[in-house]
C-alpha cells in the first residue's frame, strides 16, 4: 500500500506564560492509503495535538508531515485551506454547523466552494443525496440542524466531511458527544467509508470505537509508546478484548 | 464572591462590554445634546428677540417717515416706543480693495450705535458698546459670504462722502439678520456717522427703524396702514417668522437628535439581550450551583447599572460639545441659550441611566428562562441552533458568500432589522434634506415668487433706490424700454417686466390693514399661477394667498376696499395663489390697478422674457451676453433666481453635508460595534469554515455582504420614502413661509449616486477592516470552542 502520510520528527511546542510546554516530542509514524488508525492516549498526552498538527489546521513547531510527499508544513494558509477542503476531511466531536442552513446546505457548501472537479451544482447535490442516503439521514436533509438528533447530525457532520472525495479523513473523538446508539451508528458509517477506500485517521477514548480500527497508536506525553494491530480475521468482541489487554499493559 | 465574578465579566468579555459601554456613552451624549437642543430651539427665537429688545412692533421708514412717529405719539395702542435713524445704502456703495461686495439683498443700512434700539451682539454672544472711530461692524455672514476676514479695509462711497474703514468684526442683529429679512446692517461709530449726517445730498436715504411696546399690535397695524414711506410695517411674530429658516436648521439638528436617540436605543438593546444571550451557559450553571434568579440577575444589573452611569457621566461630558457642534450653523446669526443651562444636559443623561437601567431590568427577564440543563447541555436545546434556514442552497444561483449572507439576514431578520432601522434613520433625513435644497436649487419654487421667466436682471447697478419714489413709474418705464432696446441691439429681442411690492391700506368688514401688494408692470395677472379661482381679469380683481385668506376671514368672491391713495377701490377676490414673498402675506393686483411706484416698497427685478423662446442653453448664453453688456453680475435664470430669493441653499447644503457626516459616523460606528458582536458569536462558525478549508478571503467577503444587502436595503428604503417622509416634514415648513403646493425636485445625481453611494462606500470600507479581525480566528480554534 502507498503512504498517504508520513510523519517525522513532529514536534509541537506551546508557550504559555513564558514556560514551553513541549505536547509533541519527535513523533514519528506513516499512514498508508486505506488505512484506519486510531489515536489514543490518556487526557493531555497530545492526541488532539497530533491530529490538528498533521492536518495542518495546527503549525507544526520542527518535524515534517508529508501528504503524499507533499511537506504541509512549508505550505501556505491558501494551500493548506485547498488541501483541508479538496484532500481532507474532518469531523469534530461537537458537531458544529453553519447554523443558518439546513442539513443538506451544510453538506453541500464545501462542495459548492471546491474547484477540484468540474461538476455542476445539481450533481455536487445529487452526491450530497446519496452520501445521506447511504449514512440513512436522507429524511432529515431539509430540516435545521436543529431538528435532528445528535446522531443524525454527527452523520451529517460525516457527509460533510466526505462530499470533497477526500483522500484522508481526520475525525477527533467523532463519538465522544454520542450516546451508544448514536455511538454505533456513527461507527458503522466511518466504517463503511474505510471499507470503501477511505482513509481514516481518528482520536478516541472510547476503546470500543478504536477495536474497529485496523491500527491503534498509544500515546502518552508527546510520545508515541506503542502500536496495536488488529487481527482483521477477528472478531471485533476478540479485537477489542486483546486492545483492552493491550492498553491495560500500557498504563491505560 | 459576586464582585469576583463581576471582575471576570469585565475582564473575559472585554470587547462586548466595551461595545456595551460605547453606546452608553453614544446614547447619553446624543440624548443630553437633543434635549439641550429641543430647549434651545424652542425658545430660540424668543431668547433671541428679548435679549435683543426687539418689541411687539416693528416699522421700517425710508425718507419722509415722520407721520409714522406722529401716529406713534398718540396712539393709545402704544405704550412705549424706541427709534434708530439710518441711511439707506446700495451694496454697489461698498468695495473692499476695488472688488464690489456680494450681498443677499441690494439695500443696506449704515447706523451707529447711540441711541440704538435694540442691542446687537458681537460673535462671542457679548454686546457690542462701543465702536472705534474707523472702525465698521457689519451682518453676521458678511465677512464669510465675501471672504473678507477681520481688519480689512470696507471702503463706503455713499453719495458724496467716501470714507473706508477697518473691518471690526462680525455682530448678531435680531430684527434684520435672518435669512428671510436679509437686510445688511452696517454699524459704525458715532463721529464717523456724524460726517453723513452733514451732507445734504444723503438727506433722501435717511430712514428710521420703530421697536414698539404695544398690547394691542392689530390695532396698532390699523392705525399705521396709512402712513406714507413704510417700507416694513409688522408685529414681532413676523420677525420670528423671518427666522424660519435657522429654525428649520436648528429643527433639522433637533430631528437628528431624535433619530440618533432612536438609533442608540435600537442598538443598546440588542447589544444588552445580545450580551446575556451569550451568558446562557453561565447563568445556567449559576443556577445549577443553587444561585437564586433574583441573585443572579442582580449582579447583570449591577454590571450594567455600572455601565450605564459610567456611559452617562461620559456622554453628558461629551454631550455638552457636541450639542454646541450641532447648533453652529444657527449659532453664527442667533444666540441661542436657554435659561436651564445644563441642567438639561444632565437631564438627558439621567434618562439614559434610567432607560438604560429598565432596558436592564426588562432584557434580564431572559434569565428566568436559562436552566442548567440548557448550560450542561451545551445549547443544544436550541437556543444556539434555533435559526430556520429559509432559502435553500438548491433555489440559490448566487455565489457561495452571496448566498451565505442573504441566508443570514433572511434567516435572523430580527437583528438585521435593527441595523436597517438605524442606516435609514440616518439617510432618511440626510436624503430628505438633500431633496429639499435640490428642491430649492431648482426652478420649481419660482412661481411662489413670480412668474416664470427666461431670465432676471437683479443687480443693484440698474435696480436702483430711486425707482421708489413720485417719479418712480416713469423712470421704471424708461428702464425697462430701455433694457428691451439693449436686448433688441444683442439679436435678442424680449419683453422686460417688473414684480414691484406696493403696501396699502385695505378695508374688509370693517377692518383696516395695511397689506403688501404685488402688480407686474407689463406682464399680465393670468401669466402667473393659481391654485384656485381664475386670474383678475379686470383692474378691480385681486387674488389672495392662503396666508391673507386666513388673516382678512375673506375669499373668493369677498369685496374688499382698497386705498391705493389717489383712488379707493372696491376689489372683487377672484383666486387663490401661493408666494413666499413677504412670507405669504401677499396680495396680487391686475395690471392696471391705480397704483404708484411712490407707494412702492420693493422692486424686485427686472424679468425678462425672449420672443423666441430660446432653450435652458441658449438662455445660459444670453446671460453672459447680458452680463458683459451691462458689466454686471446679478443675472440669472429661473432656478437661479428663485435660489437667490431664498438665499438658504448654500446654508441648507452645509446642513446636508454635516447631516452626512454624522450619519457616516453612526453608520460607520454601528458597522463596526454590530459587525464585532456578529464575529465574537460566529467564532465557532468562523473556524469551522476555516477547518473545513475555506479561505480568509471567503469569510471577509461573506461578512462584508451582508452588511453590503443590509445598508443596500435601508438606502433603498429611504430612497423609496424620502418623498413622502420629507413632505410630510417640510409641507408645514414650506406653508409657514406660504408655499402650499411644492413639487420636490428629486435629483438622480444626489438621491441615486453620490449620497448613498458615499455611505455604501464607507459602510463597505468599514464593515472590510472590522471583517479582517477574523483574520485572528484559526482553524485551530475549533479546539477550544465549547
Amino acid at each position: 500500500m502507498a503512504k498517504i502520510l508520513e510523519v517525522k520528527d513532529l514536534c509541537k511546542t506551546f508557550v504559555i506564560d513564558k514556560r514551553q510546554n513541549n505536547v509533541l516530542k519527535n513523533v514519528n509514524f506513516t499512514v498508508e492509503e486505506g488505512d484506519m488508525i486510531a489515536i489514543m492516549g490518556p487526557s493531555g498526552s497530545g492526541k488532539t495535538t497530533l491530529l490538528y498538527s498533521v492536518s495542518g489546521m495546527d503549525a507544526a513547531t520542527c518535524g515534517s508531515v508529508l501528504f503524499e510527499g507533499k511537506d504541509i508544513t512549508k505550505l501556505s494558509q491558501n494551500e493548506l485551506s485547498n488541501l483541508r477542503l479538496n484532500e481532507m476531511g474532518f469531523i469534530f466531536q461537537q458537531m458544529f454547523m453553519m447554523k443558518n442552513l439546513s442539513i443538506l446546505d451544510n453538506i453541500v457548501l464545501p462542495a459548492l466552494e471546491s474547484k477540484k472537479d468540474n461538476e455542476k451544482k445539481p450533481e455536487k447535490i445529487k452526491r450530497a443525496l446519496e452520501l445521506m442516503r447511504k449514512l440513512s439521514i436522507i429524511d432529515v436533509a431539509d430540516n435545521d440542524i436543529n431538528e435532528v438528533s445528535g446522531g443524525q447530525l454527527q452523520r451529517a457532520c460525516i457527509c460533510r466531511s466526505m462530499i470533497n472525495k477526500p483522500r484522508l479523513l481526520f475525525a477527533d473523538e467523532p463519538t465522544g458527544a454520542l450516546n451508544r446508539t448514536a455511538s454505533g451508528e456513527v461507527m458503522e458509517a466511518i466504517v463503511k467509508l474505510n471499507n470503501e477506500g477511505t482513509t481514516v485517521m481518528m482520536v478516541t477514548h472510547d476503546a470500543r470505537v478504536a477495536a474497529r480500527c485496523k491500527r491503534v497508536l498509544y500515546i502518552v506525553d508527546g510520545n508515541i509508546k506503542g502500536e496495536f494491530i488488529s487481527d482483521t480475521n477477528s472478531l471485533i468482541t476478540d479485537n477489542e478484548r486483546k486492545l483492552n489487554n493491550w492498553l491495560l499493559d500500557l498504563g491505560w | 464572591m459576586y464582585l469576583n465574578i463581576l471582575k471576570k465579566d469585565l475582564r473575559h468579555k472585554k470587547t462586548m462590554n466595551i461595545i456595551l459601554l460605547l453606546f452608553a456613552i453614544l446614547a447619553s451624549m446624543f440624548v443630553s445634546a437633543g434635549l439641550a437642543n429641543v430647549v434651545t430651539v424652542m425658545n430660540g427665537t424668543d431668547y433671541f428677540l428679548d435679549l435683543a429688545g426687539v418689541e411687539d412692533y416693528v416699522i421700517i421708514t425710508q425718507n419722509g417717515g415722520e407721520n409714522v412717529e406722529e401716529i406713534l405719539k398718540s396712539s393709545p395702542n402704544v405704550t412705549s416706543y424706541k427709534k434708530e435713524n439710518c441711511f439707506w445704502g446700495s451694496k454697489d456703495d461698498l468695495s473692499v480693495e476695488g472688488k464690489k461686495i456680494e450681498l443677499k439683498n441690494n439695500t443696506l443700512l449704515i447706523q451707529h450705535l447711540e441711541e440704538t434700539g435694540i442691542k446687537f451682539f458681537k460673535m462671542d454672544n457679548s454686546q457690542l458698546a462701543h465702536i472705534n472711530k474707523g472702525d465698521i461692524y457689519v451682518t453676521s455672514g458678511f465677512l464669510s459670504s465675501n471672504n473678507l476676514k477681520v481688519g480689512d479695509i470696507l471702503k463706503v462711497e455713499f453719495g458724496d462722502t467716501n470714507k473706508s474703514y477697518r473691518i471690526a468684526g462680525e455682530m448678531k442683529d435680531a430684527f434684520l439678520g435672518s435669512d428671510m429679512m436679509g437686510n445688511t446692517r452696517l454699524l459704525i461709530s458715532n463721529e464717523d456717522y456724524r460726517d453723513y449726517t452733514k451732507s445734504q445730498s444723503l438727506l433722501p436715504y435717511l430712514g428710521s427703524l420703530y421697536y414698539v411696546a404695544s398690547d394691542n399690535v392689530k390695532a396698532l397695524g390699523e392705525e399705521i396702514s396709512p402712513a406714507e414711506n413704510v417700507l416694513f410695517s409688522d408685529s414681532r411674530e413676523i420677525v420670528k417668522l423671518c427666522y424660519v429658516m435657522e429654525m428649520i436648521i436648528a429643527m433639522i439638528v433637533l430631528v437628528l437628535s431624535v433619530c440618533l436617540i432612536i438609533v442608540s436605543f435600537v442598538l443598546l438593546k440588542f447589544v444588552i439581550s445580545f450580551s446575556i444571550s451569550k451568558e446562557f451557559r453561565e447563568i445556567g450553571v449559576m443556577k445549577a450551583i443553587g444561585i437564586r434568579n433574583f441573585k443572579i440577575r442582580s449582579l447583570y444589573i449591577t454590571k450594567y447599572l455600572a455601565m450605564a452611569i459610567i456611559g452617562g457621566i461620559a456622554g453628558f461630558v461629551l454631550g455638552i460639545p457636541f450639542g454646541n457642534f450641532l447648533t453652529g450653523a444657527v449659532s453664527k446669526k442667533m444666540i441661542l441659550g436657554n435659561n436651564y443651562g445644563i441642567a438639561v444636559n444632565v437631564c438627558g443623561s439621567i434618562l439614559v441611566i434610567v432607560i438604560m437601567s429598565i432596558f436592564t431590568y426588562l432584557c434580564t427577564g431572559k434569565i428566568k428562562k436559562a436552566s442548567p440543563v440548557n448550560a450542561i447541555r451545551s445549547g443544544q436545546t436550541g437556543e444556539r441552533y434555533g435559526k430556520k434556514s429559509i432559502y435553500s442552497i438548491k433555489k440559490s444561483h448566487l455565489g457561495n458568500a452571496f448566498y451565505m449572507a442573504l441566508n443570514d439576514v433572511l434567516s435572523a431578520p430580527k437583528r438585521f432589522v435593527t441595523i436597517i432601522i438605524s442606516f435609514f434613520l440616518c439617510s432618511i433625513l440626510v436624503f430628505g434634506i438633500v431633496e429639499v435644497t435640490d428642491t430649492m436649487k431648482s426652478d420649481r419654487l419660482i412661481t411662489a415668487f413670480t412668474k416664470k421667466s427666461d431670465m432676471y436682471i437683479n443687480d443693484a447697478k440698474i435696480l436702483k433706490m430711486e425707482f421708489l419714489s413720485s417719479d418712480g413709474d416713469a423712470y421704471l418705464d424708461e428702464t425697462s424700454k430701455k433694457i428691451e432696446e439693449d436686448l433688441k441691439s444683442l439679436d435678442m429681442p424680449a419683453r422686460v417686466s417688473a414684480d414691484v411690492l406696493y403696501r396699502y391700506p385695505l378695508t374688509f368688514d370693517g377692518n383696516t390693514s395695511s397689506f403688501v401688494f404685488q402688480q407686474n408692470t407689463k406682464a399680465k395677472a393670468s401669466e402667473y399661477e393659481y391654485s384656485k379661482g381664475s386670474a383678475p381679469q379686470k383692474r378691480n380683481e385681486i387674488a389672495i394667498t392662503p396666508i391673507v385668506s386666513d388673516k382678512l376671514g375673506a375669499y373668493i368672491g369677498d369685496r374688499v376696499t382698497i386705498d391705493f391713495g389717489t383712488e379707493k377701490l372696491d376689489c372683487i377676490i377672484t383666486a387663490i395663489f401661493q408666494s413666499m414673498d413677504q412670507l405669504g402675506s401677499v396680495i396680487r393686483l391686475h395690471e392696471d390697478a391705480p397704483t404708484s411706484l411712490a407707494n412702492a416698497s420693493a422692486l424686485m427685478s427686472f424679468q425678462v422674457d425672449f420672443n423666441d423662446k430660446p432653450s435652458a442653453k441658449e438662455i445660459a448664453k444670453r446671460i453672459d451676453i447680458v452680463k458683459d453688456f451691462y458689466d454686471i453680475d446679478d443675472v440669472f435664470d429661473a432656478a437661479m433666481y428663485s435660489d437667490d430669493c431664498m438665499h438658504v441653499s448654500k446654508t441648507m447644503e452645509k446642513v446636508s453635508k454635516l447631516l452626512l457626516l454624522i450619519t457616516c459616523i453612526v453608520v460607520v460606528l454601528v458597522t463596526i460595534l454590530m459587525e464585532r458582536s456578529f464575529i465574537q458569536e460566529e467564532v465557532h462558525e468562523i473556524a469551522l469554515l476555516k477547518a473545513i478549508g475555506f479561505k480568509n478571503s471567503f469569510i471577509i467577503k461573506w461578512q462584508s455582504i451582508r452588511f453590503m444587502i443590509v445598508t443596500v436595503t435601508s438606502l433603498l428604503l429611504a430612497i423609496i420614502l424620502t418623498y413622502p417622509i420629507t413632505k410630510l416634514w417640510c409641507d408645514p415648513i414650506w406653508k409657514m413661509m406660504g408655499a402650499y403646493h411644492v413639487s420636490y425636485y428629486f435629483n438622480p445625481l444626489s438621491l441615486l449616486v453620490v449620497y448613498p453611494g458615499i455611505i455604501l462606500l464607507l459602510n463597505l470600507v468599514a464593515v472590510l477592516l472590522t471583517a479582517m479581525h477574523t483574520n485572528k480566528i484559526t482553524s485551530k480554534d475549533i479546539m477550544n470552542i465549547e
